[in-house]
């Protein structure tokens, strides 16, 4: 379904993506791991075109862009298909929770405001807050905010949903809640491309994990080859480094 | 003192100069309305990747910034007729109100472009990323998103300017304008300089209540357009 | 004046309207120095809440704010002979109000409307300072004064300056209104010369250039200071 080939982003004279390539099936849930630097958040960036790749192709469906040089139109047709969850949840300051949500659909794609809402209504209850309608986002937890973030995307049900570190920026007991909510839509079979640090979620629910490290993809299989048998001599490290001493994987 | 200082002087003087108020707020907003079309167009070039027009809009408010506005207006009063008859125009019998326009028009929009930068300056980055996720076209993605919540920011800086603004246009007087302060000037003149000081009082409680009045709007619009910012305001 | 401009007119009267810097500096830096401490003591006031000066120096900043400083110096310049007159003839001082020199009265004027800006300045400057600062001079066994002294001024005025520099910017832009006093500063000497030939043009772009090179460097000396400032705070942390 997402096929990208030949990724490459610097930043001044610091190269962060060398070539990568990637592809996603419908279905898939494909985490992406490695450490801090080595660009897992600036290729999901370039996907979504927030930041804008010095080279590269992507097929998407019908759609093929060039990465580099895309038309303003492409780029708005993949975004209409592609929903982003940020690190720090970005959710509209001026917007209530229902607003956040029902925005893109009203204001993106035209959706008459009614059946908006009913969509949006649907989102927040799939992520558990549909007490909070009203509320702005200044007067919800971090978590709670991730967990609108998270709706905002599913209510456009896209053909995929970008997470970016979701649970970096939250407190630690705000996390589980978070992942709680991705598991949920992940297991309803929908199309999910994750950057994150949390093992657990890559082991339990991933049905691939990369691992990436200086702006290359270095491995790729199911969570138990890259968990349990890793290849390459620097997935071992990273594992080795992330996971506790007595930790072992049963799969 | 008795003599020559008459309270009531002061009460007789506020209904003749009031109408003349009519002036002072045609010149206030119409330079308010062009200074901000203007201001928001330096803005974009300071906010832009092109270098030049970035030195170009940062210098043109460095010079409104050290230019007095008395300095400015008499610049235009005498150099934009002299400009315009090198070009064959003749702008010598224009009316006086034009240049006063214009010349806070030219000072209003350097402030303003300050006013924009900053309030957009003070909106997270990430709220146009999150916009533009979700399917929003740039252009919406300022309209519905960067906008409102800058202009919240913006709100107190604006109040503060107009009021600068309003201030600054006392000065038209001095080249010729039949303002609240050029009327005033004219009374005291018809008056061989006999209670001037009333006179001048009244025009400082004009301007004083004009000024709690805009102060007084503004706050009530902030309150109006605080959405989302509740829980901030109360801690 | 179809003709141009009168370059040689232009480049004398340049050196007529810089002879007025001196003027303006000399009105610029008293008043400062004379509003400096007075406003940062009323600043004080409204911090803790004295009760009654509190409210009038709300009001002086409110009246300030309000009024063109133009409106500031008919006020001032039309009430002090006044008071004067009257407050001579009862103590029987022999001079004569109308000799006073305008200067005099500019410094009033400008000291009046600068130190309610500064007011504002020190007031939201001060309250960025956490009260947590002063607790902690005095846990160490600092005085009141000492504390302020010593931690809470340096730190205010790190985040005062831009405003500070605002202010002395405005204040001698301000200065050229000294010609409603007959004040010899640096637009009326131009424009005295101007009179003259009806050179106006040349005379204001003078005035102008003036303004802008007096300003820019004001406004440099303050960036130096600024980063001098940051700089010792760096060194100190």
């Amino acid at each position: 379904m997402l096929n990208i080939k030949n990724v490459h982003k610097s930043f001044g004279n610091n190269e962060i993506l060398k070539g990568v390539d990637l592809s996603i099936d419908k279905g898939d849930v494909v985490v992406i791991l490695g450490p801090s630097g080595s660009g897992k958040t600036t290729l999901l960036r370039c996907l979504n075109f927030l930041e804008k790749a010095d080279q590269g192709h992507a097929t998407f469906g019908e759609i093929d862009v060039d990465l580099h040089d895309a038309k303003k139109k492409d780029i708005h047709a993949i975004r209409q298909k592609i929903a982003f969850v940020f690190q720090n949840y970005n959710l509209f300051n001026n917007k209530t929770v229902l607003e956040n949500v029902i925005e893109g659909l009203v204001i993106g794609r035209k959706v008459p405001k009614k059946e908006a809402i009913e969509i949006g209504k649907k989102a927040l209850s799939k992520v558990g807050l549909s007490e909070k309608y009203n509320a702005y986002p200044s007067e919800l937890s971090g978590g709670q905010q991730q967990r609108v973030g998270i709706a905002r995307a599913v209510a456009l049900n896209p053909n995929i949903i970008l997470f970016d570190e979701p649970t970096s920026a939250l407190d630690p007991e705000l996390v589980g809640e978070v992942l709680t909510v991705m598991k949920n839509i992940a297991n309803e079979g929908t199309t999910m491309l994750v950057v994150t640090h949390e093992m657990s979620f890559a082991k339990d629910v991933a049905n691939r994990v990369i691992f990436m490290d200086g702006g290359v993809v270095i491995e790729e299989g199911s969570p138990h080859e890259i968990f349990v048998k890793p290849k390459e001599e620097r997935t071992k490290k990273f594992l080795k480094r992330v996971l506790p001493e007595d930790y072992t994987f049963y799969i | 003192m008795e003599k020559y200082f008459d309270v009531s002087y002061i009460w007789q003087t506020l209904p003749i100069l009031l109408p003349f108020l009519k002036v002072t707020f045609m010149i206030a907003g119409l330079s308010i309305l062009l200074g901000s079309f203007f201001g928001l167009f330096l803005a974009i070039a300071k906010l832009s990747n092109s270098k030049i027009a970035r030195t170009l809009a940062n210098g043109y408010t460095t010079i409104m910034r050290c230019t007095p506005s008395i300095v400015l207006l008499f610049l235009v009063y005498y150099g934009v007729p002299a400009v315009a008859e090198n070009f064959g125009i003749n702008l010598h019998d224009i009316d006086t109100a034009i240049f006063v326009v214009v010349t806070f028009t030219l000072q209003f929009a350097a402030i303003m472009s300050e006013v924009i930068r900053s309030s957009y300056g003070a909106i997270d980055k990430g709220q146009y990323e999150a916009a533009v996720s979700i399917g929003l076209t740039p252009f919406q993605a300022y309209r519905r998103i960067i906008f409102p919540q800058a202009l919240v920011v913006a709100l107190p800086n604006l109040g503060n300017s107009m009021i600068a603004l309003l201030q600054e246009g006392a000065l038209a007087y001095t080249i010729g304008l039949i303002d609240v302060v050029g009327k005033a000037n004219l009374i005291i003149a018809s008056n061989i300089n006999a209670h001037a000081l009333e006179i001048f009082i009244a025009l400082a409680i004009i301007y004083w209540i004009l000024s709690l009045i805009i102060e007084k709007v503004f706050s009530i619009l902030e309150k109006f357009f605080s959405k989302g910012k509740k829980t901030l305001e109360s801690t | 004046m179809s003709e141009g401009l009168n370059y040689k007119f232009l480049i004398d009267t340049f050196f007529v309207a810089l002879s007025g810097v001196p003027v303006a500096l000399l009105v610029t830096i008293v008043s400062l120095l004379i509003a400096i401490p007075l406003a940062f003591s009323l600043a004080l006031t409204r911090i803790y809440r004295v009760p009654f000066i509190q409210r009038l120096t709300q009001l002086y900043v409110s009246f300030v704010r309000g009024t063109p400083i133009i409106i500031q110096i008919f006020i001032v310049y039309s009430s002090v002979p006044l008071l004067l007159t009257a407050l001579f003839k009862k103590y029987h001082i022999n001079v004569d109000v109308y000799n006073i020199h305008p200067i005099w009265y500019a410094f009033i004027v400008f000291s009046f409307s600068t130190t309610a800006v500064l007011i504002e300045v020190f007031r939201s400057a001060l309250s960025t300072v956490s009260k947590g600062q002063l607790e902690a001079a005095h846990s160490v066994g600092l005085t009141t004064f000492q504390a302020y002294r010593r931690i809470i001024i340096p730190q205010a005025l790190v985040v005062a300056l831009p405003n500070i520099c605002t202010a002395t910017i405005n204040l001698i832009k301000a200065t050229s209104l000294g010609y409603a006093m007959s004040l010899q500063e640096i637009t009326l000497k131009a424009k005295v010369a101007a009179n003259v030939g009806y050179n106006y043009v040349e005379a204001y772009l003078d005035i102008f250039i003036v303004y802008l090179i007096l300003c820019s460097v004001v406004e440099y000396g303050f960036k130096l200071y600024e980063k001098h400032l940051r700089k010792y705070k760096l060194a100190n942390a």
